[in-house]
Protein backbone atom coordinates (compact mmCIF):
# COMPACT_ATOMS: atom_id res chain seq x y z
CA UNK A 1 0.00 0.00 0.00
CA UNK A 2 3.06 2.33 0.28
CA UNK A 3 6.83 2.13 0.55
CA UNK A 4 8.82 2.18 3.95
CA UNK A 5 12.23 3.59 4.36
CA UNK A 6 13.76 3.15 7.61
CA UNK A 7 15.77 5.99 9.14
CA UNK A 8 19.67 3.80 10.23
CA UNK A 9 20.03 7.46 11.95
CA UNK A 10 16.34 7.44 13.60
CA UNK A 11 15.98 3.77 15.17
CA UNK A 12 12.17 3.20 15.17
CA UNK A 13 11.15 6.33 12.43
CA UNK A 14 10.56 5.32 9.25
CA UNK A 15 9.40 7.22 6.27
CA UNK A 16 6.37 5.93 4.58
CA UNK A 17 5.01 7.14 0.85
CA UNK A 18 2.24 6.97 -1.11
CA UNK A 19 2.13 8.41 -4.70
CA UNK A 20 -1.37 9.32 -6.35
CA UNK A 21 -2.35 10.03 -9.66
CA UNK A 22 -5.46 11.50 -11.54
CA UNK A 23 -6.03 13.44 -8.44
CA UNK A 24 -8.89 15.60 -8.77
CA UNK A 25 -9.25 17.13 -5.20
CA UNK A 26 -5.93 19.08 -4.84
CA UNK A 27 -6.70 22.51 -3.48
CA UNK A 28 -8.95 20.23 -0.63
CA UNK A 29 -5.91 18.20 0.25
CA UNK A 30 -3.46 21.45 0.32
CA UNK A 31 -6.29 23.14 2.54
CA UNK A 32 -6.31 20.08 4.86
CA UNK A 33 -2.38 19.69 4.76
CA UNK A 34 -2.12 23.16 5.90
CA UNK A 35 -5.05 23.42 8.50
CA UNK A 36 -3.47 20.34 10.06
CA UNK A 37 -6.32 17.42 9.23
CA UNK A 38 -3.59 15.83 7.36
CA UNK A 39 -0.23 15.01 9.58
CA UNK A 40 1.71 14.45 6.09
CA UNK A 41 3.70 16.35 3.63
CA UNK A 42 2.05 17.10 0.61
CA UNK A 43 4.55 16.86 -2.38
CA UNK A 44 4.34 17.46 -5.87
CA UNK A 45 5.81 14.60 -7.70
CA UNK A 46 6.64 16.85 -10.96
CA UNK A 47 9.63 18.60 -9.22
CA UNK A 48 11.39 14.91 -7.79
CA UNK A 49 13.72 12.52 -9.72
CA UNK A 50 13.12 9.59 -7.37
CA UNK A 51 12.07 8.56 -3.86
CA UNK A 52 15.47 8.92 -2.53
CA UNK A 53 15.39 12.60 -3.02
CA UNK A 54 12.65 12.05 -0.74
CA UNK A 55 14.27 10.12 1.58
CA UNK A 56 17.05 12.59 2.07
CA UNK A 57 14.47 15.56 2.88
CA UNK A 58 13.22 13.56 5.76
CA UNK A 59 16.07 12.11 7.05
CA UNK A 60 17.65 16.20 7.10
CA UNK A 61 13.99 17.56 8.39
CA UNK A 62 14.31 14.83 11.48
CA UNK A 63 17.89 15.11 11.99
CA UNK A 64 17.09 19.58 12.44
CA UNK A 65 13.99 18.47 14.25
CA UNK A 66 15.87 16.35 17.12
CA UNK A 67 18.45 18.91 17.38
CA UNK A 68 16.00 21.89 17.58
CA UNK A 69 16.95 23.51 14.81
CA UNK A 70 14.83 23.43 12.60
CA UNK A 71 14.28 26.33 10.02
CA UNK A 72 10.36 25.92 9.23
CA UNK A 73 7.67 25.12 12.07
CA UNK A 74 6.74 21.08 11.18
CA UNK A 75 8.28 18.43 10.60
CA UNK A 76 6.37 17.95 7.03
CA UNK A 77 7.01 21.57 6.21
CA UNK A 78 10.50 20.97 6.99
CA UNK A 79 10.50 17.85 4.53
CA UNK A 80 9.70 20.44 1.45
CA UNK A 81 11.77 23.11 2.56
CA UNK A 82 14.86 20.17 2.55
CA UNK A 83 13.96 19.68 -0.83
CA UNK A 84 14.56 22.83 -2.40
CA UNK A 85 18.30 24.49 -3.37
CA UNK A 86 17.61 27.28 -2.06
CA UNK A 87 17.20 28.78 1.31
CA UNK A 88 13.68 31.27 0.58
CA UNK A 89 11.38 29.02 2.47
CA UNK A 90 7.76 30.61 0.67
CA UNK A 91 9.80 29.89 -2.42
CA UNK A 92 10.27 26.06 -1.61
CA UNK A 93 6.79 25.89 -0.94
CA UNK A 94 5.29 26.66 -3.94
CA UNK A 95 7.58 24.54 -5.55
CA UNK A 96 7.54 21.55 -4.04
CA UNK A 97 4.25 21.54 -2.07
CA UNK A 98 0.95 20.98 -3.85
CA UNK A 99 -0.53 23.57 -5.68
CA UNK A 100 -4.38 23.49 -6.45
CA UNK A 101 -3.98 22.65 -10.23
CA UNK A 102 -1.89 19.45 -9.89
CA UNK A 103 -3.29 16.15 -10.42
CA UNK A 104 -0.68 13.95 -8.69
CA UNK A 105 0.52 14.01 -5.29
CA UNK A 106 3.66 12.23 -3.36
CA UNK A 107 2.39 12.05 0.28
CA UNK A 108 5.07 11.71 2.81
CA UNK A 109 4.69 10.47 6.42
CA UNK A 110 7.71 9.86 8.96
CA UNK A 111 6.20 7.65 11.07
CA UNK A 112 7.16 6.00 14.56
CA UNK A 113 5.18 2.89 14.79
CA UNK A 114 2.79 1.41 12.49
CA UNK A 115 0.82 4.35 11.38
CA UNK A 116 -1.74 2.22 8.99
CA UNK A 117 -4.68 3.65 10.44
CA UNK A 118 -3.62 7.32 9.61
CA UNK A 119 -1.88 6.04 5.98
CA UNK A 120 -5.22 4.67 5.52
CA UNK A 121 -7.32 7.79 6.82
CA UNK A 122 -4.84 9.84 4.22
CA UNK A 123 -5.64 7.62 1.43
CA UNK A 124 -9.51 7.93 2.17
CA UNK A 125 -9.04 11.68 1.70
CA UNK A 126 -7.22 11.74 -1.74
CA UNK A 127 -9.62 11.50 -4.48
CA UNK A 128 -7.06 9.89 -7.49
CA UNK A 129 -5.49 6.96 -7.46
CA UNK A 130 -2.94 5.05 -6.00
CA UNK A 131 -0.11 4.12 -7.73
CA UNK A 132 3.46 2.01 -7.37
CA UNK A 133 6.39 4.32 -6.28
CA UNK A 134 8.08 2.82 -9.56
CA UNK A 135 5.72 5.19 -11.24
CA UNK A 136 7.42 8.26 -9.26
CA UNK A 137 9.92 8.71 -12.53
CA UNK A 138 6.86 9.28 -15.37
CA UNK A 139 5.72 12.03 -13.17
CA UNK A 140 9.08 13.91 -13.22
CA UNK A 141 9.73 17.17 -15.26
CA UNK A 142 13.18 16.56 -15.99
CA UNK A 143 13.51 19.90 -17.46
CA UNK A 144 12.06 21.91 -14.65
CA UNK A 145 14.55 19.80 -12.72
CA UNK A 146 17.40 21.19 -14.37
CA UNK A 147 16.26 24.35 -14.22
CA UNK A 148 15.17 24.91 -10.39
CA UNK A 149 18.16 22.92 -9.22
CA UNK A 150 20.17 24.83 -11.53
CA UNK A 151 21.98 21.10 -12.71
CA UNK A 152 25.01 21.97 -15.28
CA UNK A 153 24.99 19.81 -18.32
CA UNK A 154 28.37 18.45 -17.43
CA UNK A 155 27.19 18.23 -13.60
CA UNK A 156 24.24 15.61 -14.72
CA UNK A 157 26.83 13.72 -17.47
CA UNK A 158 29.36 12.87 -14.20
CA UNK A 159 26.79 12.35 -12.23
CA UNK A 160 23.06 11.51 -13.20
CA UNK A 161 20.55 14.18 -12.43
CA UNK A 162 19.49 12.54 -8.75
CA UNK A 163 23.01 12.12 -7.82
CA UNK A 164 23.35 16.05 -8.79
CA UNK A 165 19.64 17.07 -6.71
CA UNK A 166 20.66 15.17 -3.78
CA UNK A 167 24.25 16.65 -3.41
CA UNK A 168 22.66 20.31 -4.09
CA UNK A 169 20.29 19.23 -1.49
CA UNK A 170 22.78 18.16 1.53
CA UNK A 171 24.84 21.04 1.03
CA UNK A 172 23.05 23.85 0.57
CA UNK A 173 23.22 25.08 3.94
CA UNK A 174 27.10 26.07 3.27
CA UNK A 175 27.21 26.95 -0.65
CA UNK B 1 19.34 18.06 22.79
CA UNK B 2 22.99 18.13 21.53
CA UNK B 3 24.18 16.33 23.71
CA UNK B 4 21.78 13.83 22.85
CA UNK B 5 21.94 14.13 19.12
CA UNK B 6 25.28 13.24 18.92
CA UNK B 7 24.64 10.25 21.09
CA UNK B 8 22.21 8.92 18.56
CA UNK B 9 24.81 9.69 15.43
CA UNK B 10 27.42 7.70 17.56
CA UNK B 11 25.33 4.73 18.29
CA UNK B 12 25.22 4.12 14.55
CA UNK B 13 28.56 4.68 13.86
CA UNK B 14 29.19 1.85 16.42
CA UNK B 15 27.61 -0.50 14.43
CA UNK B 16 29.33 0.38 11.23
CA UNK B 17 32.93 -0.95 10.46
CA UNK B 18 35.65 1.98 11.02
CA UNK B 19 37.92 1.73 7.86
CA UNK B 20 40.78 4.18 9.00
CA UNK B 21 41.64 6.65 11.50
CA UNK B 22 43.99 9.99 10.34
CA UNK B 23 44.74 12.34 13.24
CA UNK B 24 41.59 14.35 11.42
CA UNK B 25 38.92 11.82 10.88
CA UNK B 26 37.52 8.53 11.54
CA UNK B 27 36.03 7.09 8.51
CA UNK B 28 33.36 4.42 8.36
CA UNK B 29 31.65 2.12 6.17
CA UNK B 30 27.96 1.62 6.44
CA UNK B 31 24.05 1.52 5.05
CA UNK B 32 22.69 4.71 5.07
CA UNK B 33 19.26 5.36 3.52
CA UNK B 34 19.76 2.43 1.81
CA UNK B 35 23.32 3.17 0.27
CA UNK B 36 26.71 2.42 0.75
CA UNK B 37 27.70 5.04 2.68
CA UNK B 38 31.18 6.71 4.00
CA UNK B 39 30.54 8.39 7.08
CA UNK B 40 33.69 10.97 7.43
CA UNK B 41 33.78 11.91 11.88
CA UNK B 42 35.93 14.80 12.28
CA UNK B 43 35.70 13.96 16.44
CA UNK B 44 36.80 16.22 19.07
CA UNK B 45 40.55 16.81 19.27
CA UNK B 46 41.01 17.22 23.53
CA UNK B 47 44.61 18.60 23.39
CA UNK B 48 43.00 21.58 21.53
CA UNK B 49 41.27 24.80 23.63
CA UNK B 50 37.36 23.51 22.92
CA UNK B 51 35.95 26.72 21.76
CA UNK B 52 39.16 26.91 19.16
CA UNK B 53 38.27 22.94 18.56
CA UNK B 54 34.98 23.72 17.33
CA UNK B 55 35.49 26.41 15.39
CA UNK B 56 38.41 24.67 13.35
CA UNK B 57 36.15 21.29 12.62
CA UNK B 58 33.28 23.46 11.71
CA UNK B 59 35.62 25.03 9.57
CA UNK B 60 37.42 22.33 7.81
CA UNK B 61 33.36 20.49 7.74
CA UNK B 62 31.99 23.02 5.83
CA UNK B 63 35.31 23.73 3.69
CA UNK B 64 35.56 20.20 2.70
CA UNK B 65 31.71 20.16 1.37
CA UNK B 66 31.61 23.35 -0.48
CA UNK B 67 34.93 21.95 -1.91
CA UNK B 68 32.93 18.71 -2.78
CA UNK B 69 29.93 20.52 -4.49
CA UNK B 70 32.10 22.95 -6.45
CA UNK B 71 34.15 20.30 -8.09
CA UNK B 72 30.78 18.31 -8.92
CA UNK B 73 29.11 21.32 -10.86
CA UNK B 74 32.27 21.84 -12.74
CA UNK B 75 31.40 18.23 -13.93
CA UNK B 76 34.21 16.69 -11.96
CA UNK B 77 33.08 12.95 -10.44
CA UNK B 78 33.53 13.32 -6.87
CA UNK B 79 31.47 11.27 -3.76
CA UNK B 80 27.75 12.27 -3.74
CA UNK B 81 27.08 14.04 -0.43
CA UNK B 82 24.23 12.67 1.35
CA UNK B 83 23.86 14.70 4.51
CA UNK B 84 25.93 16.45 7.15
CA UNK B 85 25.80 16.78 10.34
CA UNK B 86 27.12 19.82 11.83
CA UNK B 87 26.75 18.56 15.81
CA UNK B 88 29.09 15.95 15.32
CA UNK B 89 30.86 17.03 12.40
CA UNK B 90 29.89 14.25 10.35
CA UNK B 91 29.60 13.70 6.59
CA UNK B 92 27.79 11.29 4.87
CA UNK B 93 28.94 10.07 1.34
CA UNK B 94 28.77 8.28 -1.14
CA UNK B 95 30.50 4.91 -1.45
CA UNK B 96 32.22 4.35 -4.22
CA UNK B 97 32.47 0.69 -5.48
CA UNK B 98 33.78 -1.25 -7.95
CA UNK B 99 36.80 1.47 -8.22
CA UNK B 100 40.51 0.93 -8.48
CA UNK B 101 42.94 3.44 -6.79
CA UNK B 102 45.20 5.52 -9.56
CA UNK B 103 48.31 4.01 -7.17
CA UNK B 104 46.96 0.62 -7.33
CA UNK B 105 46.78 0.93 -11.04
CA UNK B 106 49.75 2.49 -11.81
CA UNK B 107 51.49 -0.13 -9.89
CA UNK B 108 49.59 -3.21 -11.87
CA UNK B 109 50.39 -1.67 -15.21
CA UNK B 110 53.70 -1.62 -14.91
CA UNK B 111 53.95 -4.90 -13.27
CA UNK B 112 52.24 -5.82 -16.20
CA UNK B 113 54.63 -4.51 -18.51
CA UNK B 114 57.49 -6.30 -17.70
CA UNK B 115 59.62 -7.94 -18.36
CA UNK B 116 60.25 -4.78 -20.92
CA UNK B 117 59.14 -2.05 -18.80
CA UNK B 118 57.25 1.24 -20.31
CA UNK B 119 55.35 4.18 -18.98
CA UNK B 120 53.76 4.43 -22.52
CA UNK B 121 50.12 2.92 -21.78
CA UNK B 122 50.36 5.22 -18.65
CA UNK B 123 50.25 8.57 -20.96
CA UNK B 124 46.64 8.53 -21.36
CA UNK B 125 46.28 8.39 -17.44
CA UNK B 126 48.65 11.12 -16.82
CA UNK B 127 47.33 13.33 -19.35
CA UNK B 128 44.01 13.24 -18.25
CA UNK B 129 44.66 13.85 -14.49
CA UNK B 130 46.26 17.05 -16.00
CA UNK B 131 43.03 17.56 -17.27
CA UNK B 132 40.63 17.05 -14.43
CA UNK B 133 43.38 18.81 -11.97
CA UNK B 134 43.67 21.90 -14.07
CA UNK B 135 39.44 22.14 -14.00
CA UNK B 136 39.51 21.75 -10.17
CA UNK B 137 42.46 24.64 -9.69
CA UNK B 138 39.77 26.64 -13.06
CA UNK B 139 37.23 26.44 -10.37
CA UNK B 140 39.70 27.49 -7.83
CA UNK B 141 39.69 24.89 -5.51
CA UNK B 142 42.95 23.50 -3.73
CA UNK B 143 42.92 19.65 -2.60
CA UNK B 144 45.04 20.00 -0.53
CA UNK B 145 45.88 16.33 -0.14
CA UNK B 146 46.46 15.24 -3.86
CA UNK B 147 48.05 11.65 -3.99
CA UNK B 148 47.77 8.62 -6.60
CA UNK B 149 45.68 7.31 -3.32
CA UNK B 150 43.21 9.93 -3.48
CA UNK B 151 42.01 9.44 -7.21
CA UNK B 152 39.87 6.92 -8.19
CA UNK B 153 38.84 4.98 -11.43
CA UNK B 154 35.56 3.77 -11.80
CA UNK B 155 33.56 2.16 -14.53
CA UNK B 156 30.87 4.47 -15.90
CA UNK B 157 27.57 2.92 -14.52
CA UNK B 158 26.12 2.29 -18.61
CA UNK B 159 28.33 0.04 -19.57
CA UNK B 160 30.80 2.44 -21.55
CA UNK B 161 34.36 1.23 -21.72
CA UNK B 162 36.20 4.16 -20.80
CA UNK B 163 36.35 4.62 -16.97
CA UNK B 164 35.55 7.93 -14.96
CA UNK B 165 38.40 9.39 -12.30
CA UNK B 166 36.93 10.38 -9.07
CA UNK B 167 38.60 12.26 -6.57
CA UNK B 168 37.66 11.49 -3.23
CA UNK B 169 38.99 12.49 0.40
CA UNK B 170 38.86 16.83 0.06
CA UNK B 171 39.48 16.85 3.86
CA UNK B 172 42.23 18.95 3.47
CA UNK B 173 40.43 21.35 0.69
CA UNK B 174 39.64 24.86 0.26
CA UNK B 175 38.73 27.58 -1.92
CA UNK B 176 41.54 29.74 -3.41
CA UNK B 177 42.51 31.48 -6.56
CA UNK B 178 45.52 32.16 -5.88
CA UNK B 179 48.60 30.59 -8.27
CA UNK B 180 50.39 29.66 -4.92
CA UNK B 181 47.93 27.39 -3.38
CA UNK B 182 47.64 25.80 -6.55
CA UNK B 183 51.20 25.68 -7.04
CA UNK B 184 51.60 23.53 -4.16
CA UNK B 185 48.61 21.63 -4.51
CA UNK B 186 50.70 20.51 -7.41
CA UNK B 187 53.86 20.25 -5.85
CA UNK B 188 52.44 17.85 -3.12
CA UNK B 189 51.44 15.53 -6.01
CA UNK B 190 54.74 15.68 -7.72
CA UNK B 191 55.88 14.81 -3.92
CA UNK B 192 53.74 11.73 -3.17
CA UNK B 193 53.50 10.69 -6.79
CA UNK B 194 57.61 10.07 -7.58
CA UNK B 195 57.93 9.11 -4.19
CA UNK B 196 54.67 6.47 -4.48
CA UNK B 197 55.94 5.49 -7.93
CA UNK B 198 59.64 5.84 -8.46
CA UNK B 199 61.03 6.50 -11.77
CA UNK B 200 58.11 7.90 -12.90
CA UNK B 201 59.30 11.61 -13.91
CA UNK B 202 58.28 11.42 -17.89
CA UNK B 203 54.82 10.58 -16.38
CA UNK B 204 54.48 13.39 -14.53
CA UNK B 205 55.84 15.66 -16.77
CA UNK B 206 53.65 14.61 -19.22
CA UNK B 207 50.85 15.10 -16.65
CA UNK B 208 51.91 18.67 -15.87
CA UNK B 209 51.74 19.51 -19.86
CA UNK B 210 48.50 18.22 -19.85
CA UNK B 211 47.43 20.60 -16.71
CA UNK B 212 49.07 23.63 -18.27
CA UNK B 213 47.40 22.48 -22.13
CA UNK B 214 44.07 22.51 -20.26
CA UNK B 215 44.13 25.37 -17.51
CA UNK B 216 43.35 28.91 -18.04
CA UNK B 217 45.25 30.28 -15.73
CA UNK B 218 48.12 27.72 -15.45
CA UNK B 219 51.70 29.88 -16.42
CA UNK B 220 51.46 31.53 -13.49
CA UNK B 221 50.52 28.33 -11.79
CA UNK B 222 53.65 26.55 -12.80
CA UNK B 223 55.77 29.17 -12.59
CA UNK B 224 54.81 29.16 -8.73
CA UNK B 225 55.16 25.76 -8.93
CA UNK B 226 58.79 25.62 -9.92
CA UNK B 227 59.08 28.45 -7.17
CA UNK B 228 57.81 26.28 -4.60
CA UNK B 229 60.17 23.68 -5.78
CA UNK B 230 63.50 25.64 -5.30
CA UNK B 231 61.75 26.45 -1.70
CA UNK B 232 61.11 23.08 -0.47
CA UNK B 233 62.87 20.56 1.78
CA UNK B 234 66.75 20.02 1.71
CA UNK B 235 66.89 22.54 -1.08
CA UNK B 236 70.33 25.30 -0.93
CA UNK B 237 69.05 28.28 0.51
CA UNK B 238 71.04 30.01 -1.91
CA UNK B 239 69.84 32.77 -3.90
Amino acid sequence: MHSSHPLELFPGRTVKLMLFKCVRNSAELRRSAMGGQITAALINPRMLVDPFQVIVAANKAVHLQTIGKMKTRSLNSEIIFNLSPTNNISEAFKRFGISDADDSVLVVLVATGDESQTLADIKEKVDGEQVPMEELPTLSDVTQIRKLYKVTPQEEKMGGLLDSVVCKMATKDVM
Amino acid sequence: MELEKNMVVSEFLSKGSVLKQGAEARVYRDVFLGRSTIIKERFPKKYRHPLLDEKLTHRRTVQEVRSIQRCRRAGIHTPVVYFVDYTSHCIFLEDIVDSVTVRDHIAATRLRSLPCPTLEPLEPLAARVGRVLARMHDEDVVHGDLTTSNMLLRRSGDGEAELSLVLIDFGLSYISALPEDKGVDLYVLEKAFLSTHPNTEPLFQKLLESYAASSKKSSAVIKKLDEVRLRGRKRSMVG
